[in-house]
């Protein structure tokens, strides 16, 4: 009928894709999304994959761990959204999280197993099998196992969580070395170890935000890179806007920062006097009678003072914080009036619940046991509210309970190894530390610990330690060193194996959920298949385990990682295939528990004291602390440092913070922040989007810069964007100058995660490295690195 | 018909600039080299960036201020006015949008707009290798023309679309559902990956909308009010 009219252009293109589309609608099994066309109202056809699928994972650019929904496109990874289904992020993704694509198709990932041909660092290398690889390792490991120094091999591990954190120690454990060791005291070691002295919990706290009526952070960096920024986001942004009433947030910081600038009152204090701030704020407290009487008295320790079994009197914290932190006194230490400090103890107490934040990251980490004096102090502010285990206060992170891992088998020579110190002295040098990542090198390189293995999982301490050429001196005399690092970052070079894991988004792992307390299993899986000859680590460690054969491999009988996985997780009632689908599996709400229950005693206060009581009571004065230092007289805790002497060592209390480096040559505080876009992880640094908005808040981009005063800056004739030399007692260092009115003007800030000399093309010559010129030295009580007891000095080029 | 709005809460953005690279990644922006970058020539079409300190005074406990900005949708929008060849136009549900396959590079849009969100593309994007395999494949073509997260060739000016082809793909899974399309079921990559929570995104028109209801707020502003543009991205002010 009539005349045939040809089909225009645009119409023959709308059908063709019409029909791919209704072919995609049927093969995309499990698609959100099809290959559909069809005109909008507002114009415009749309064209998209053929076939795609929606998986969930976690993210692992940073501690927060958040839930993730990655796009797959014709087999490409091309978008990744926040997961609805997973409580810290609640379907929200930070710019690191967003530009994770480029981490998986990154030109710069090690695309195999490798052993160095050439010298140490040289660069050269030769392709191996990971049949070589496992042969290699298991042959090296029974080969210390037959001499009988098994505690010569170590692994030293970053964030790692989830069943690969006890997997690994594990691992260590069986074969026979007590050297598994973590990089937590790098950042949040300072935070745990004030929790631990005081509240008896050997983890950082977890902060009810959603309720809180009111926080003081201090120093916490929360919505930038504290531990777990956004978890802190969300409760911020819940407090703020998302109930009737708004809650009210106080930054204490030198740094204003993106937090300080966020938050209702930023407070500028002098760096490193934390601890006499909170000590005059609980002054003002007890003067006034606004602590909880209950608490402190009837679940505390050491509030009043008090007669030991050996009818001995001492001081308690009330007496001692009495007399000593007036705020009138006070205010010359910190820089901060009185009448502000009594006016925040004044808010602090009258708005319950309120809550006290310790930093998860940097901060205390000073040097001197005034970090952990500091940690105890913040922390205490919050027991003398009484706020512990209540909504809107303080909760104790609780995690998914697993079934136990089997029985280590019988052998003598693991268990004689397991009994030897540990290369980094956690536990012998520093009697308080668990890890002491960074004193490793030390201790390799003045020859008192020799080494003959070392594996680095998620660990590139050549550039994240103070002073991390000492790792590069200290890997000349260990024979057999291993990387599993997905890229050629600086400690990788210096390997003699490379076997790269695939990257977190190609692998099987779970995690938890951070800082919300309550237990919940998240499960990351591979989205699209590894891209290279990658072999997750916890694959390649069981594969040497039955390599090595024996007890080592009879501690080890799963076939896979992922069957170890799902053999645990599923121990713990999770339902293996609704975990994958779902990428969550939990049973939120957090249960509080009664003062002084059962529960309160086993899981809240005093669970992981080692030597003193597990009777429920916060320690105002510090039991542990006293125990753990048993035998030491005063001229041994002097010698170890202790800036005080007598009960005061062992309550929270101030001590000037020893810097490196006298006011008048190096006036400055040196402090290495951490970015929301870079992260703390060195890869991070080499994905280009991340470099792209590096430097958002100083208008820099792909590069390093100082931050200073304008004021001080304008004194010492400096203009903003002059090329300077920031140079301390360790070494001198080049980059820009900015100006930035909301900083302390004896403090000058550097971003960290610049500077790399390797990881990849983005990464690599761009701006400094900080942690170069820092002391290299660990605090000698709790093995603590110290970032923030550095002095600098700025020179115009 | 809707009239698509986006309402940024100040009290609750972070300034973590999430939404600058999720609308990279659903968008396809390219990076920019580090030299082209220091010339201000990168192509986030939502830039996040702290406001000078004069503003606000320079003493030292001042806080700093960060806005976020994509484009404003404006209702009176001078970009569309100034386009020779009709590349840019307002499309009937408000948005802004840039037809590439039109664009002469003229740039007289980019020296109208008062906001500063239209980018040129000064070199053919790229991408080093490998990292392409990561590009949003999704495409929006209408009347022969390239719209929306389609590779942009040189010499094109781009800009934030509301994430157009989100919208096309929400009205097709309502289509294939066989049941009626709300505003409800879309929202730009910005929006949905905002840290703080801090962005809403909806129909102005519709009083139940959370957009219009948050648009009547005491704390609501629009930028840059006095030029008459009427912005369809509209901000609440802190505290």
């Amino acid at each position: 009928m009539g005349t045939q009219k040809p089909l225009s252009r645009r119409q023959f293109l709308k059908l063709s894709a019409s029909v791919a589309g209704s072919a995609a609608v049927i093969s995309g099994a499990r698609s959100l999304f099809t290959g559909l066309t069809a005109e909008a109202s507002t114009g415009g056809t749309l064209q998209t994959a053929v076939e795609e699928k929606i998986i969930p994972t976690v993210c692992l650019l940073c501690p927060s761990g958040c839930g993730m929904l990655a796009r797959v496109a014709d087999g490409n990874l091309v978008k990744l959204e926040g997961s609805p289904m997973h409580p810290v992020n609640l379907g929200a993704l930070c710019p690191k999280g967003q530009a994770a694509p480029e981490l998986l198709y990154n030109p710069d990932r090690l695309t195999g197993p490798m052993r160095r041909t050439g010298e140490r660092g040289a660069n050269q290398w030769e392709s191996i099998t990971w049949e070589e690889a496992i042969q290699i390792v298991a042959a090296k490991l029974n080969d210390l196992r037959a001499t009988g120094i098994p505690q010569r091999a170590a692994i030293l591990y970053g964030e790692v969580r989830g069943q690969m954190r006890p997997f690994l120690d594990r691992f260590m454990a069986v074969i026979g070395s007590p050297n598994a060791i973590s990089h937590d005291s790098l950042n949040i070691e300072a935070a745990k170890l004030g929790t631990l002295l005081t509240q008896g919990i050997y983890d950082l706290p977890a902060y009810d935000l959603e309720n809180a009526h009111y926080v003081l952070s201090f120093g916490a960096n929360m919505v930038e890179a504290g531990r777990s920024p956004q978890r802190m986001v969300s409760g911020m942004s819940y407090m703020r806007r998302g109930r009737a009433e708004r809650g009210k947030i106080v930054v204490i910081d030198p740094r204003q920062g993106v937090t300080g600038a966020k938050a209702d009152e930023w407070i500028p204090i002098n760096s490193g006097t934390d601890a006499a701030l909170v000590l005059a704020i609980a002054n003002v407290i007890i003067k006034t009678g606004q602590f909880d009487s209950d608490f402190v008295h009837n679940y505390a320790f050491g509030f009043e003072d008090f007669k030991d079994d050996d009818g001995k009197d001492h001081r308690g914290f009330k007496n001692y914080v009495l007399e000593n932190y007036d705020p009138q006194r006070v205010e010359s230490i910190t820089g901060i009036p009185a009448t502000t400090i009594s006016r925040i103890a004044g808010e602090f107490a009258g708005n319950p619940p309120a809550v006290a934040i310790l930093p998860g990251k940097g901060g205390l980490l000073n040097g001197s046991f005034n970090g952990v004096a500091a940690a105890m102090a913040i922390h205490s502010l919050n027991a003398l509210v009484g706020n512990l285990d209540i909504p809107g206060g303080v909760l104790t992170q609780r995690y998914p309970a697993c079934p136990a891992w089997p029985d280590l088998p019988a052998d003598s020579v693991a268990e004689a190894g397991r009994q030897a110190e540990r290369v980094d002295g956690a536990g012998t040098r520093f009697p308080l530390a668990r890890h002491a990542y960074q004193a490793v090198a030390d201790r390799v390189l003045d020859g008192g610990y020799p080494l003959e293995a070392l594996f680095l999982y998620d660990a590139n301490p050549v550039y994240e330690t103070p002073g991390g050429e000492r790792f590069a001196q200290a890997f000349e005399r260990i024979p057999l060193i291993v990387s599993f690092s997905s890229f050629m970052d600086e400690s990788a070079q210096y390997a003699d194996l490379l076997l790269p894991e695939p990257t977190f988004l190609e692998r099987w792992q779970d995690d938890y959920f951070e800082g919300l307390g309550y237990p919940g299993v998240a499960l990351r899986q591979p989205v699209v298949e590894p891209l290279y000859d990658t072999l997750n680590t916890g694959d390649f460690l069981l594969q040497v385990a039955q390599a090595m054969g024996g007890p080592v491999a009879e501690a080890f009988p799963w076939e896979s990682f992922k069957v170890l996985l799902q053999e645990r997780l599923s121990g713990n009632g999770t339902d293996w295939e609704m975990l994958k689908e779902l990428g969550v599996w939990m049973t939120p709400g957090y249960r509080y528990t009664r003062r002084g229950s059962e529960k309160w005693v086993q899981e809240v206060i005093g669970r992981d004291r080692l030597k003193s009581a597990r009777d429920g009571r916060f320690d105002f004065y510090s039991r542990e602390l006293s125990c753990l230092l048993t035998g030491m007289d005063k001229d041994q805790l002097e010698a170890l440092g202790a800036g005080v002497s007598g009960d005061p060592f062992f309550m929270p209390h101030y001590e000037p913070v020893k810097y490196l480096g006298n006011e008048n040559d190096y006036p400055f505080m040196l402090n290495i922040v951490t970015l929301m876009s870079l992260g703390p992880y060195s890869a991070a640094a080499n994905m280009p989007s991340l470099q792209e908005i590096s430097g958002m808040t100083a208008g820099k981009r792909w590069d390093s810069w100082l931050e200073m005063n304008p004021e001080t800056a304008h004194e010492l004739g400096l203009e903003d964007g002059d090329l300077v030399w920031v140079e301390s007692l360790f070494g001198y260092l080049k980059t820009s100058l900015k100006l930035v009115p909301g900083l302390h003007s004896d403090v000058v800030n550097l971003p960290h995660n610049q500077g790399h000399t390797a990881v990849g093309r983005f990464a690599q010559g761009r701006g400094i490295n900080g942690l170069e010129i820092l002391n290299p030295a660990s605090e000698p009580f709790s093995g603590l690195a110290a970032f923030t007891n550095t002095r600098v000095r700025v020179m115009k080029v | 018909m809707p009239k698509w709005s986006m309402v940024i809460d100040l009290d609750k953005c972070v300034a973590c600039q999430g939404c600058s690279i999720a609308c990279r990644m659903e968008n396809n922006t390219p990076v920019v080299s580090p030299a082209e970058s220091a010339l201000g020539r990168l192509m986030l079409w939502n830039d996040v960036f702290p406001l000078q300190a004069e503003e606000h005074g320079a003493i030292a406990s001042a806080q700093a201020k960060f806005l976020t900005r994509p484009c404003m949708h404006c209702e009176d929008p001078p970009c569309v006015k100034v386009c020779p060849v009709e590349a840019t136009y307002q499309d009937e549900e408000g948005i802004v949008r840039q037809n590439y396959a039109r664009c002469i590079g003229c740039r007289f849009c980019t020296v109208a707009c008062p906001y500063g969100v239209r980018y040129f593309n000064w070199y053919a994007p790229a991408w080093d290798e490998g990292l392409e395999r990561h590009l949003n494949p999704d495409r929006v073509s209408g009347d022969g023309d390239l719209e929306g997260p389609a590779i942009r060739p040189k010499g094109v000016v781009e800009k934030c679309t509301y994430c157009i082809h989100r919208l096309h793909k929400a009205r097709e899974r309502a289509a294939a559902e066989e049941r009626e399309f709300r505003p409800d079921e879309y929202v730009p990559a910005c929006v949905q990956t905002c840290t703080g929570k801090a962005r809403f995104f909806g129909d102005l028109d519709d009083p139940n909308s959370t957009v219009s209801q948050l648009a009547q707020s005491r704390r609501a502003f629009r930028l840059l009010e006095e030029a008459g543009t009427h912005p369809k991205t509209i901000y609440l002010h802190e505290g």
